[in-house]
């Protein structure tokens, strides 16, 4: 992390340097005031707060002829946790540059997105961070910052963009202080306690993670195909000759995709799938390895009424070797179907000129009885003065589920932020 | 001597009449005409423009972007790019709008946070542009084939002579059931843009408040829209405006959506 720090200063210190007149630097950021709190009773985390920061973003843009440094520095003063703490991080540090016209090169810290679902993921294998996302920070915190080197490679018949991440970068979960969440090896929701954090691949070049996109456009559709090798995000694995009592672990992924997007019927229509290939349990029958899926998703979005847009999305699941894992689960409180189903919506009414923004999200599982929305009332006082008032409710049958494992916290919270 | 004169008048009359006919444009003519002049200026532009807001309160808000415009098609099909610079909330972010005469225009936006390109739908060309009394149609141009136009009578606007024209929407709009302008007969630039509502209401008010020669093309340099009824109206002023300057098709695309074309935007 400091190398990154160093490295990125200083690419930042030459390329001011190198340019002289056609350069020029913009500076720009905001300072926000994030408090929230749980709604809900007998939660075991350690506060109250799901949220009492104060924070601080700084961006900086530098154009020079030959490309541009941008940097992105948060500073955070946390006061939710157990112990309140300052806290700094760089969201974005990277260099853009285009050698020669067929390629765009971006290296450094960077936020990375693809794909075509709205808050489903399939084929984006990047580091997302949840903990913020459920707890009212902007959205633009749902995705963590990777250290990547980025090239695109552009034709007249499509483009592939190949992404490599020297060092896994895994998504941040919910850590049992703010939020709590279910632990399987607890077999109960779980909150307040010291976990031992979850050991990560070693860093080696073969760990390292790669991920790939072709897009090109078919009569007027926007059509990708993706690759991902590399790691699940999130820790799904166990490794029950770890330590002394064994320990969760990422366990390798691959993901083979594509996607399709475009307008149709005075809507936005989009399609995506993937087979997600569980590397260390190719047959299904390592009981500590999640088994191989393939997901798919369809989505429409229009615009139904005066500044009024709905989405509509259904996702799919079908989890291969599945009768193997009910044998594994057996006694379980929840073993999941072999074709698992998702459907979400999404909300957003403007009103008085765009300065009020509503905002609606619901993500529901009739497979897994489980539910989890957001909403939000977000006022543009002035151009730099935003409020925003916003909630993030789950429910769900089973306490192991991807959403019904956050039943306990429910949660509002009340936003300030002011632009600089 | 006699058939000289004879020949003569008749001249001069078929001429005169020539004028006559070459004068009596019809009124879909000169639209056609200000359409042009107003949204096709060149092959392609680009300008920096400030958007202000004022409400009835004359509390101010700023939008301050770079637009770039590619005519594919002179009177047919555009090209827009916009790269926001303000306010803060929005800062960096890119805005792309494939302009289509006939069929529907396509939208994206790349919201550089997240690194999110996302195709938006764009059903409703009516709907304001970034919040202001500008609507996506008012700043790219309804096209003059969906309306029927009137000439109604001559006139003078601040002492040039004008059209008054009256625009009847073909099929069913949301934007006006009837709009007067007011053509300048020698630029075909509008001075004056007369919205009506529902019941023939006064809805909105575009006045062409400053007009400059640019690169020999003349350009309507601020414009204000005001809205009658919220007691609102925006400015939007373009400086540094460049005509023909070779923007490439390419610009117009994904690549440079999520990688602003710096020679552009600085």
């Amino acid at each position: 992390m400091k190398r990154i720090v160093v490295l990125t200063l200083l690419l930042f210190i030459v390329s001011i340097s190198a340019s002289q007149v056609n350069a020029e630097l913009n500076l720009d950021g905001f300072l926000q005031g994030l408090y929230g709190g749980r709604i809900d009773e007998n939660n075991p985390t350690a506060s109250e707060f799901t949220a009492s920061e104060t924070r601080m973003q700084l961006r900086a843009q530098h154009w020079g002829d030959d490309g541009q440094f941008f940097g992105r520095l948060d500073f955070t003063y946390d006061g939710a946790g157990s112990t309140s703490q300052y806290e700094w991080e760089l969201r974005e540090g990277y260099f853009k540059f285009r050698p020669g016209s067929k390629f765009d090169i971006k290296v450094g810290r960077q936020i990375l997105t693809w794909g075509t679902g709205d808050l489903i993921f399939i084929n984006d294998v990047f580091a997302k961070d949840y903990q913020s996302f459920f707890i009212g920070r902007d959205d633009q915190y749902l995705k963590a910052p990777q250290n990547a080197l980025r090239v695109e490679y552009y034709s007249p018949v499509g483009a592939l963009a190949m992404v490599w991440s020297p060092d896994f970068e895994p998504n941040r979960l919910p850590t049992g202080e703010k939020l709590s969440f279910y632990n399987p090896m607890v077999g109960d929701i779980i909150g307040g306690e010291d976990l031992p954090p979850v050991p990560e691949p070693e860093k080696k070049f073969e760990n390292s993670e790669i991920a790939a996109r072709l897009t090109g456009s078919v009569s007027g559709f926007r059509t990708a195909l993706y690759f991902y090798k590399g790691f699940y995000k999130n820790p799904v694995g166990f490794d029950p000759e770890m330590g002394e009592m064994g320990s969760p672990v990422y366990p390798k992924l691959n993901v083979y995709g594509g996607s399709l997007r475009g307008q149709i019927v005075g809507g936005i229509l989009w399609m995506e799938g993937g087979y997600f290939d569980s590397r260390q349990d190719t047959d299904g029958d390592n009981p500590y390895i999640p088994n191989s899926i393939v997901k798919g998703l369809i989505g429409f979005e229009k615009q139904v009424a005066d500044n009024l847009t709905a989405n509509l999305q259904w996702q799919a699941d079908y989890m291969l070797d599945h009768g193997i894992y009910q044998t594994q689960m057996e006694g379980a409180e929840f073993i999941r179907d072999e074709v698992y189903h998702l459907l979400t919506t999404r909300w957003t009414k403007l009103l008085n000129s765009e300065l009020v923004n509503l905002s609606l999200f619901g993500f529901y599982s009739p497979t897994d009885e489980d539910f989890y929305g957001r909403f939000s009332v977000s006022y543009s006082y002035t151009d730099e003065v935003n409020i925003t008032l916003g909630g993030n409710i789950f429910d769900g049958k089973y306490k192991s589920t991807d959403f019904g494992q956050f039943q306990l916290n429910d949660n509002v919270y009340l936003k300030l932020t002011y632009g600089f | 001597m006699k058939l000289s004169k004879i020949v003569l008048l008749s001249l001069t009359l078929f001429a005169l009449l020539s004028i006559n006919v070459f004068a009596q444009e019809t009124a879909e003519e000169i639209m056609k005409k200000s359409h042009m002049a107003y949204y096709y200026a060149g092959n392609d532009g680009v300008a920096n423009v400030s958007m202000r807001i004022i409400d009835k309160k004359g509390k101010e808000r700023i939008r301050e972007f770079v637009m770039l415009r590619l005519d594919v098609e002179d009177g047919g099909d555009q090209k827009y790019y916009t790269y926001f610079k303000k306010p803060s909330d929005v800062s960096r972010l890119t805005f792309m709008v494939h302009k289509s005469a006939k069929g529907n225009d396509k939208r994206w936006i790349y919201v550089p946070a997240i690194d999110l390109v996302k195709q938006i739908s764009a059903d409703d060309k009516n709907s304001s542009f970034v919040g202001s009394d500008f609507s996506y149609e008012d700043v790219s141009g309804r096209h003059w084939s969906e309306d029927t136009h009137r000439l109604l009578y001559d006139s003078t606007w601040n002492d040039k002579a004008v059209w008054v024209i009256e625009s009847t929407p073909k099929e069913k709009y949301k934007g006006f059931t009837r709009k007067v302008s007011y053509i300048d007969k020698e630029t075909y630039l509008p001075y004056k843009e007369l919205y009506f509502g529902k019941k023939d209401k006064l809805v909105k008010v575009m006045t062409s408040e400053e007009i400059k020669e640019v690169d020999g093309i003349i350009t309507i340099t601020h414009r204000t829209m005001k809205d009658v009824k919220k007691n609102r109206v925006t400015h939007v002023i373009f400086e540094d405006i460049d005509y023909n300057t070779g923007i490439k098709d390419e610009i117009f695309t994904e690549r440079y959506l999520m990688n602003p074309p710096m020679e552009f935007i600085k």
